[in-house]
């Protein structure tokens, strides 16, 4: 073996430099450039429909704190109810799962997972079915055994909180139970053989060390729920309680829209969450967090004798409560012709599938959903899996940037995304606006943090002198990347491919913005069926987006039985 | 074609405003087995990756049968897959996603090799670390000792010229370890290729090298035959580091006269060149006799410490000169609280560089 000449010898200019530069800036264009739109907007005091603004001022953001400070009181107050329960449960469970001997630890572990794949809206729905005045199910059966008015009104400000808790304290179970199984078994072990009691090294040991966990916990579903939008939109609207997410796309609503408003009540909260997740970013890397080592032990389980049978129904009403009564009665619903739970006057009929699957617009929006969703996912995980090799693998200088880039959305509420969406591209003289181009773009950006993640954790799990080997075997980068790189990588590309999909076909917050009349995409058309056909017909539809999703997740879970969520 | 295979001079490599490796500079001829010697973070394993082009130096060369790899005047860098040379890694990087001659292919295959030469120059590579009974196993169904065996087949079956090992033998058992030593020596033997080999195990160093360069804190201490690093070594690190050693502190008062404290004056050889600095000699613990032979220095001292070993025993030996350590074959043993005269050549007795 010789070298070939000394022609090889120049310097590496090569694919590498030319492919990052365009991926900053398409990266750059995507995530940074609708926002930059959309601060211009929130600060335009003249016409909020001329672009660009005629007056600059800061009317708009005073407005939150003059006409919606009621707006401002209920996001705080919902989201400090909804923080709480979700906490409770979460800790609850964790606590349940990590550290007693409850029967079946690993199976209920598993169906922990379920609530956050049924998604916020779908919850929504079902317990508006559930638990609405007069035909609520509950009601029904009240007033059926003689009760007067209603028993339950899931139309309050504890109805969306409620229902925003359920959904959320999964997440809050996944981040407290990671801070409980972190902590090295020893640590309690060597206080209880220095004579400590069992209580009193749960107090001295065991609560101090879960506690920062506990903590970053409630900052992060903080957040989450000050920018909720499905609950807060599917429950809040018909009982005319606003947060600030409903708030911003009402204003959009109004005529003529007052895009202006919407935009600084968006970045408001776009700027309130940024901060709350940095400092959670900042507060879980530091050093003084001993329980987060990386390094997962398997605690010991208390023994709880009879008790364990009750800690193992509490996790089954979680699940019943968060999945099985939800789908239960979007099921129930959806298969009647008036929703009732009395069986006497029952109707069954599968009209309403009938009129989901077949109807025009309805059948039209589920199809956009999947193609959008296959699009997304086939184009996306290519270039993502590139930008992870980029910034995990590559030697160039701003990949540090590139990784803040991609990362970026997450920090942004969608909804919020999507109104910077709407507004930059209404302006920005590329005719996509209203089309399914505008979706697929949106989606990709959303999705990018998401889909890096996933990806990133199969990249940073091969070891790097497997692809080193190949260079040093005489192949050249795209050599490599095909025949050692991409097949390595390809179960964590399948279940990326997987998981954006399911984000695509449930996305909701920055679709209700993008969606036109001939781009329609079906959850917000379930909000709107919602809004103005019947309950049956929603949770038909309902239902039919659930089921694509379950789909998608068993392929997932078989196909890869290591790959857990990431919601951090 | 000149004798010399790979030439490194002045190299220097960064990690951002750490000195990895600071100003190595060393050649290996054709055939040779060269092999970096050091504690982990003194820059072997650093030097070996910026030959293979997989670490890019701050300055310096690196130059392979006479033709610039990396030359930091010049601003070239070949990359990794035009240079030409072959690695074995200490994770083997073998891919799991392939069958084993798979595998040992992929560098034919890079070089679009026919079907029928390739399958012959495979089933070679199987057949010199005898895995051809396995050819056709997914390599991730693979024992440690096999997935080495076949990155090591990967390594040659390309017939490169030179092949650079990274502690190829760290991850293995201590038994497995010793017979690879055995084989990798025949191998390198029977391919005639130049390597250069990294590791931190001082006995494999001297084991399987024609020379040795014991590095230490990105620089090289010493450079030399396995004998010559044994038995001369230059500074009190590679004395300690390689091989066991008593260090004796003292002075030197005239030539080949040092006077240790407590007293006793040693005959010493100086190896390197006069050093006027030197307070310290060095006695391999092997090199001492309890039996007093005539032209020897001579210290009197009283058995300690007696550990039996099995392939040798330990005693520790109280002298006037400080407590010395003695190893000895594990025949005639001597009780503790044995007074015993300890002897030890002047030839052995090695003045160390201060």
């Amino acid at each position: 073996m010789t070298l070939q000449s000394a022609e090889v010898l120049r310097p590496r200019w090569n694919w590498q430099a030319i492919i990052t530069l365009v991926v900053v800036l398409g990266v750059g264009f995507l995530v940074i450039l609708p926002l930059v739109f959309l601060v211009e907007e929130s600060l335009n005091t003249g016409d909020p429909m001329s672009f660009p603004p005629q007056a600059y001022g800061i009317a708009n953001y005073l407005a939150i704190f003059d006409e919606d400070i009621r707006v401002l009181w209920n996001t705080l107050f919902i989201a400090v109810m909804a923080t709480v329960m979700a906490i409770l449960i979460g800790f609850a469970l964790a606590w349940i799962l990590t550290r007693t001997n409850v029967p079946g630890r690993a199976q209920l572990e598993r169906l922990m997972e379920l609530p956050y794949y049924m998604t916020p809206l779908v919850g929504a729905l079902a317990w508006a079915v559930i638990a609405g005045p007069k035909s609520g199910f509950v009601n029904q059966l009240w007033k059926r055994a003689g009760g007067g008015g209603d028993l339950v009104d899931i139309y309050t400000h504890f109805g969306i909180a409620w229902v925003m808790a359920l959904f959320e304290g999964t997440v809050a179970f996944v981040m407290i139970s990671a801070a409980m199984k972190s902590m090295d078994p020893a640590l309690e072990e060597s206080a209880r053989v220095m004579g400590a009691s069992k209580l009193r090294t749960t107090l001295t040991v065991t609560l101090p060390m879960v506690m920062p966990g506990v903590m970053g916990a409630t900052l992060f579903v903080f957040a989450e729920m000050l920018g909720s939008f499905a609950a807060a939109l599917v429950i809040g609207i018909p009982g005319r309680i606003y947060v600030i997410t409903t708030a911003i796309w009402d204003s959009t609503l109004a005529f003529p829209p007052d895009y202006g408003r919407a935009s600084a009540m968006g970045l408001a909260l776009f700027i309130v969450m940024f901060g709350m997740l940095t400092f959670y970013r900042r507060m879980i890397s530091r050093g003084s967090f001993a329980t987060i080592t990386g390094k997962a032990f398997r605690p010991r389980a208390m023994d709880m004798g009879r008790l364990a049978w009750v800690l193992f129904g509490v996790c089954c009403l979680y699940v019943f409560l968060a999945v099985v009564l939800p789908i239960a009665a979007l099921l129930f619903t959806s298969l009647q012709r008036f929703a009732t739970v009395i069986l006497s006057q029952a109707q069954f009929t599968l009209a309403n599938y009938q009129t989901a699957l077949s109807l025009g617009p309805v059948r039209t929006a589920l199809v956009n959903s999947l193609m959008l969703g296959f699009g997304v996912a086939s184009v996306g995980v290519l270039v993502m899996a590139l930008l992870v090799w980029i910034i995990y693998r590559s030697q160039l200088t701003g990949r540090g940037a590139i990784e803040y880039l991609v990362m970026f959305p997450q920090a942004v509420p969608r909804l919020v995304f999507g109104l910077a969406l709407l507004w930059a591209w209404l302006n920005i003289p590329v005719p996509i606006y209203g089309t399914l181009w505008l979706l697929a773009l949106a989606y990709f950006t959303v999705m990018l943090p998401l889909g890096v993640r996933t990806l990133a954790g199969v990249v940073l799990q091969i070891d790097k002198s497997l692809e080193e080997c190949a260079r040093v075997c005489g192949a050249g980068w795209v050599y490599q990347m095909r025949t050692v790189t991409l097949p390595l990588l390809k179960p964590g590309v399948i279940a990326a491919w997987l998981l954006i999909f399911m984000a695509c076909v449930r996305e909701l917050g920055a679709s209700v913005f993008l969606m036109g009349p001939n781009a329609k995409v079906i959850a917000p058309s379930i909000v709107n069926a919602f809004a103005s056909s019947g309950t049956e017909l929603t949770a038909a539809m309902a239902l039919v987006q659930t089921f694509t999703v379950i789909v998608a997740l068993v392929i997932l879970f078989r196909l890869t039985r290591g790959v857990t969520r990431e919601l951090t | 074609m000149s004798e010399t295979r790979i030439e490194v001079k002045d190299l220097v490599i960064r990690y951002g405003e750490q000195v990895a490796v600071n100003g190595v500079s060393f050649t290996v001829g054709r055939g040779e087995h060269l092999t970096l010697l050091g504690p982990s973070g003194c820059g072997k394993t650093t030097t070996l990756r910026a030959i293979a082009g997989l670490e890019q130096p701050a300055s310096g060369s690196i130059t392979i049968d006479g033709k610039a790899m990396f030359n930091a005047a010049e601003r070239r860098n070949v990359p990794t897959e035009q240079r030409g040379v072959s690695m074995v890694f200490q994770s083997y990087a073998v891919w799991p996603h392939m069958t084993v001659s798979d595998n040992v292919a992929y560098g034919l295959r890079v070089r679009k090799q026919a079907p029928t030469e390739l399958k012959a120059n495979v089933e070679r590579a199987l057949d010199l670390v005898q895995m051809r009974h396995l050819a056709d196993r997914p390599a991730s169904k693979l024992s440690g000792g096999q997935q080495q065996r076949v990155a090591l087949a990967r390594a040659v079956a390309f017939s490169p010229t030179v092949v650079l090992f990274d502690e190829p033998l760290s991850n293995l058992d201590a038994k497995l370890r010793a017979e690879m030593r055995v084989e990798l020596r025949d191998l390198q033997r029977r391919l005639g290729v130049t390597s250069v080999y990294v590791t931190h195990d001082q006995e494999e160093a001297l084991a399987i090298s024609d020379r040795v360069i014991v590095m230490n804190v990105g620089v090289i201490e010493q450079i030399g035959t396995p004998e010559e690093i044994y038995n001369r070594p230059r500074s009190r690190f590679v004395a300690d580091f390689v091989g066991s050693a008593n260090l004796i502190k003292g002075k030197l008062t005239g030539e080949g006269l040092f006077v240790a404290e407590g007293g006793p004056v040693l005959k010493v050889s100086a190896a390197h060149g006069p050093s006027g600095t030197g307070n310290e000699v060095a006695v391999r613990t092997a090199y001492i006799d309890l039996a007093p032979k005539p032209g020897d220095n001579h210290v009197a001292g009283t058995v300690r410490q007696r550990l039996f070993h099995g392939d040798f025993v330990q005693y520790v030996v109280d002298s006037a000169v400080g407590p010395l350590i003695v190893r000895r074959p594990p025949t005639n043993l001597l009780e503790e609280g044995a007074s015993v005269t300890l002897s030890f050549s002047p030839e052995h007795t090695v003045l160390l560089q201060g």
